[in-house]
């Protein structure tokens, strides 16, 4: 049996030779680039929206390869955004990181934290990126006024409604206010005696914290700062206080699952829900009814947490290799691609000048609800950059569920909640030294 | 209930005062009514697989629409086909599935012998030691393996998925329990024939054993077949990659699932399994006609 | 006796390397500070252990496993040598049942999780459907935390009875059929048959059951990390799906190896508990 291994291995390196020169990329060990030598690059992304984004990736990637004399990029699909995450940090941990990856924007300190991106503030800003990136998306990839990535994909959640169900209960325009939204979701909500028939709303589950931090945001509040989170704040507090009043009033569903309420939605379980902007061209061409978007519903003013994520580039590579990364990654996001790239999939364009572009004119004429994401994301911002975001998530959600479930008052909730978080922000801190 | 769980064996051969023949078929019918229902329930969830993989998107939650899709737009399939190289994702969870099996078989064998007919000193701890494998959390041993693969040389190669599963502390309990269930007499009489271990392993144990052998076959080619965690994180190019990866993308994190696609690929990836199931449980009950302890 | 070490070498080297070592590097671990991504690891002595006692979520996930393992594993048991008694035979059709009960067990987890969320659907679910034309009340499933675990509990005796089954059948085709035909002509109904002959002759194969199922369980982490990621209000979290958590998603490396050391030691007692007390009672036809 063992003879068959090795023979497998010798074959397959044989056969791909990819293996070998990843390995130079070792800790301190700078492989200058030596001329007409083509510097291979490894680009790890995930997939959120559609099976095809696959197919469109390896066009985009066959394309750059075809026109860039010199670089060779390798593109690795590596599940969803943790999975990513996951991957790259193991690939780290030895030392042999990719050249890019496409993480969530969350995880911009975690990566900080393992010093495994490399700054790329003065190529930005010799660059037009300053200039002609939508300043939210930009932020997103920014740490202490230096920029650590180019936003590639980025979504906001946004009010998702069904129209057939807002002409039925004589509902004319969406709600603005969340005064306005209780109103809706009240007379949305279908009763046949004590069985529920429809929802009014539902906010979608696993990701209700993004979506929790833009209710903070709408009344006020950015909840979390470099080292600490504030969800123990008075808005933070009333955030929470109005969802556990649309669950009392049954209107609201206590809880869901990221696919069971984008199915809900379909299916018309729900007449409105809060889900990704990524989600738009998934619902609009699956949901049997016509679909409106709308922003969120303000408090005190609009607000959303962005999504999606940049390009990162490694630290721990040759500068030739850097080079060449950059090179990519400013050629993902220029004005064609990121307007093509917005089109295919719904994410939003990050560039102002792809939103200007005939094809991208011409598609919102067609489909006018995707120009309302790129409306709200004036008012949104990155969503927790904060050390060990990945745990403060699952507490703020475990909380917010709590709560919901009637098992603990919301001001418990969030205070408990804010001083482990706040606990385990110290102790990777203390670890970072 | 009784009656109709448990049905009268039907040996082949040498039945003793035959029953009326009403009873037999009462028998049978009470099984059947029992069953059916009971498989169809069972069975649900694979016909709303198949039924939603040859729906349109708008169909799949349209109250409206029937349960069956209008029009059947068997194009699913080939869309499904195009998100990713299928084909040479087939050929690698062939070449990884089989390759375990093999391995997995010659070493348990050799192992479920020795913890079956052996006595040595260390039995029982070294027993215990085989279950370790089953018993450890397999995420907490993703990072160490990870690296020592690495060390290897061995990350995105097909043998990265495939040399951690070569010992099997299950099969080895599962074929230790088997061969204890043989008659010893049997092994007793090929030994004073003058044959060694090998010979009566091979002759004697494993013929007799084989319901087991295939049972566990089936099991561990499930299990690698849609392992997508392991070979997500130790492969990077797709000419090595295996199906469940292909799956992975259909299963969209983001944006809510592409119903149709996925539930198409999920019948592409499970086709080949069931085919071979098929197959494998009919020589399952064959194999024991000619083993001469049924 | 030198032979046994031979026969045991092959597999002793594969999990020495890839069983062994992680087990002794998870040990050094849990004494560290060590995060996933970053080579420097610092001591800690017993702080992974001591946080473990404090750690409100930890108990919870705890319990949530408890209860999924001892009432998961012995009702697919239960359900599944029922069904592998009732298909040893070679009656007609038998074939079609077999493989209805088993193909769960091939639909990869994936896809098989995604269904059921679709099943559980409080609005439009096919279960609700059900529930309420037989005048039952309709219930939120993974929406409640309440009903997401039973929920996902069902599922598993849905997609692992098949499993079980297939090893029964397996040791079942191993009794002698003379045995039967001689109970039968005494006279004994077939109740007193699968009681009194059956069970007791499979009893090394259902013991093996037990104790696999046991460890089985470990699988669940496959529809929690599909279908409900934990959620909601940590109701469905379990210790496998709390270690991936705690090892991958928040690099906390250390502090899962200190997870996954107690449950190795939680295990092996519930094992070292059913070898004692079960592994006594059962009967191997090969010896005397």
């Amino acid at each position: 049996m063992k003879s068959t291994i090795s023979n497998l291995t010798r074959r397959r390196l044989l056969a791909s030779g990819l293996a070998a020169p990843f390995v130079s990329a070792m800790p301190g060990v700078l492989t200058p680039a030596r001329a007409n030598e083509t510097v291979k690059l490894q680009f790890m992304y995930p997939v959120g929206v559609s099976g095809d984004i696959n197919t469109i990736i390896s066009n985009m990637i066959a394309e750059f390869n075809a026109t860039h004399d010199g670089i060779e990029v390798e593109a690795i699909y590596a599940g969803s955004y943790d999975n990513t995450e996951q991957k790259v940090i193991t690939a780290l941990g030895v030392g042999e990181p990719p050249a890019l990856w496409l993480p969530i924007n969350s995880s911009l300190q975690t990566f900080l934290g393992l010093d495994a991106l490399e700054d790329i503030t003065e190529q930005a800003k010799a660059d037009d990126i300053y200039d002609d990136f939508i300043g939210g998306f930009l932020d997103t990839a920014v740490s202490e006024d230096r920029l650590y990535g180019l936003s590639f994909q980025p979504s906001t959640p946004v009010l998702y409604y069904n129209k057939d169900a807002y002409a039925e209960a004589g509902i004319e325009k969406a709600p603005e206010t969340w005064d306005e939204l209780f109103q809706a979701a009240k007379a949305l909500t279908v009763r046949d005696g004590d069985a529920l028939k429809r929802w009014g709303l539902i906010i979608g589950g696993g990701w209700h914290d993004w979506m929790f931090e833009g209710y903070c945001r709408q009344n006020g509040l950015v909840p979390w700062e470099a080292d600490k989170v504030l969800w123990d704040r008075p808005e933070s507090v009333e955030a929470l206080e109005f969802w556990k009043a649309m669950v009392d009033a049954g209107c609201m569903a206590p809880a869901s699952t990221w696919q069971g309420s984008a199915n809900d939605f379909m299916a018309g379980s729900t007449a409105m829900l809060y889900h990704s902007t990524g989600s738009l061209t998934n619902l609009r061409t699956s949901s049997p009814f016509e679909v409106g978007v709308a922003f969120m519903p303000k408090r005190k003013q609009f607000g959303a947490s962005q999504g999606g994520g940049p390009i990162m580039i490694a630290k721990n590579q040759s500068d030739a290799k850097k080079e060449a990364s950059w090179t990519f990654a400013r050629w993902m996001t220029n004005t064609e691609n990121q307007a093509a790239w917005s089109r295919a999939t719904g994410y939003l364009a990050v560039r102002k000048s792809s939103w200007e572009q005939p094809e991208m004119v011409e598609y919102l004429k067609e489909v006018p609800q995707a120009e309302v994401a790129m409306k709200q994301s004036e008012f949104s911002g990155a969503f927790l950059q904060v050390p060990a975001y990945s745990r403060a998530r699952d507490t703020l959600k475990s909380a917010i569920d709590r709560t919901l479930a009637g098992e603990v008052a919301p001001e418990a909730a969030l205070k408990d909640a804010t001083a482990e978080v706040n606990r385990e922000i110290a102790r990777v801190m203390r670890r970072r030294g | 209930m009784s009656d109709a769980t448990h049905p009268a064996p039907v040996p082949a051969v040498s039945r003793p005062a035959p029953r009326p023949r009403w009873r037999k078929l009462a028998r049978q019918n009470a099984l059947h009514l029992l069953m059916a229902p009971l498989a169809l329930l069972w069975l649900s969830p694979l016909i709303w697989i198949l039924v939603t993989s040859l729906k349109t998107n708008t169909e799949v939650f349209d109250q409206a629409a029937g349960f069956l899709p209008a029009s059947p737009k068997f194009s699913n399939y080939p869309s499904t086909l195009s998100v990713a190289p299928f084909g040479t994702y087939l050929i690698n969870s062939v070449i990884v599935t089989a390759t375990i099996l093999a391995c997995q078989l010659v070493t348990i064998t050799l192992a479920a012998y020795a913890f079956a007919r052996l006595t040595f000193p260390g039995k029982g701890l070294l027993f215990t030691l085989f279950l370790l494998q089953v018993m450890f959390p397999i995420y907490a041993i993703f990072l160490t393996n990870f690296v020592t693969l690495r060390e290897m040389g061995l990350v995105n190669t097909i043998p990265a998925m495939i040399v951690p599963f070569v010992a099997s502390g299950y099969g080895t309990f599962m074929l230790r329990q088997s061969f204890r269930q043989v008659p010893s007499e049997l092994s007793d009489a090929a030994r004073l024939d003058g044959c060694g271990h090998m010979a009566i392993l091979w002759h004697v144990y494993l013929p007799l054993v084989k319901p087991t052998l295939i049972a566990f076959g089936i099991i561990s080619v499930v299990t690698h077949w849609n392992d997508y965690m392991w070979p997500l994180l130790v492969t990077n190019s797709e000419g090595i990659r295996t199906l469940p990866i292909g799956l992975g993308l259909l299963a969209k994190a983001d944006s809510g699932a592409d119903w149709p696609r996925l539930m198409a690929g999920t019948t592409i990836v499970v086709s080949p399994l069931l085919i071979l199931f098929v197959i494998f449980q009919r020589r399952f009950i064959d194999s024991f006609m000619h083993t001469g302890v049924k | 006796m030198w032979l046994a070490y031979a026969l045991l070498l092959p597999s002793l080297i594969f999990l020495a390397a890839f069983t062994y070592w992680p087990i002794l590097r998870s040990i050094w671990f849990s004494l560290h500070d060590v995060l996933l991504g970053d080579p420097d690891i610092y001591w800690l002595g017993a702080e992974n252990y001591l946080r473990l006692l404090e750690d409100r979520l930890f108990w919870k996930v705890l319990g949530n496993t408890a209860f999924y393992t001892m009432i998961t594993i012995p009702l697919s048991i239960v359900v599944a040598l029922l069904l592998a008694v009732a298909l040893d035979s070679k009656l007609r059709g038998m074939a079609i049942y077999r493989s209805a009960f088993f193909y769960p067990v091939m639909i990869p987890s994936v896809a098989a999780g995604m269904v059921w969320v679709f099943l559980y659907a409080p609005g439009y679910g096919p279960i609700n459907e059900a529930l309420t034309a037989v005048g039952l009340p309709r219930l939120d499933w993974l929406y409640d935390s309440t009903w997401a675990l039973p929920a996902i509990m069902i599922m598993a005796v849905w997609k692992y009875s098949g499993y079980f089954m297939l090893i029964l059948l397996a040791a079942l085709k191993l009794v002698p059929s003379d045995l039967y035909e001689a109970a039968r002509l005494d006279g004994v109904s077939g109740w007193q048959r699968l009681l009194h002959i059956t069970i007791p002759l499979v009893s090394p194969t259902l013991y093996f059951v037990i104790i696999i199922g046991t460890l089985h369980s470990y699988q669940i982490f496959d529809y929690v990390y599909v279908m409900t990621q934990g959620g909601p209000a940590d109701s469905t979290n379990v210790l496998t799906f709390y270690i991936y958590q705690n090892g991958f998603q928040y690099q906390d490396i250390g502090y899962a190896s200190a997870l996954a050391n107690v449950l190795l030691v939680f295990v092996l007692g519930l094992i070292g508990l059913v070898a004692m007390t079960l592994g006594r009672k059962v009967h191997y036809l090969g010896e005397r």
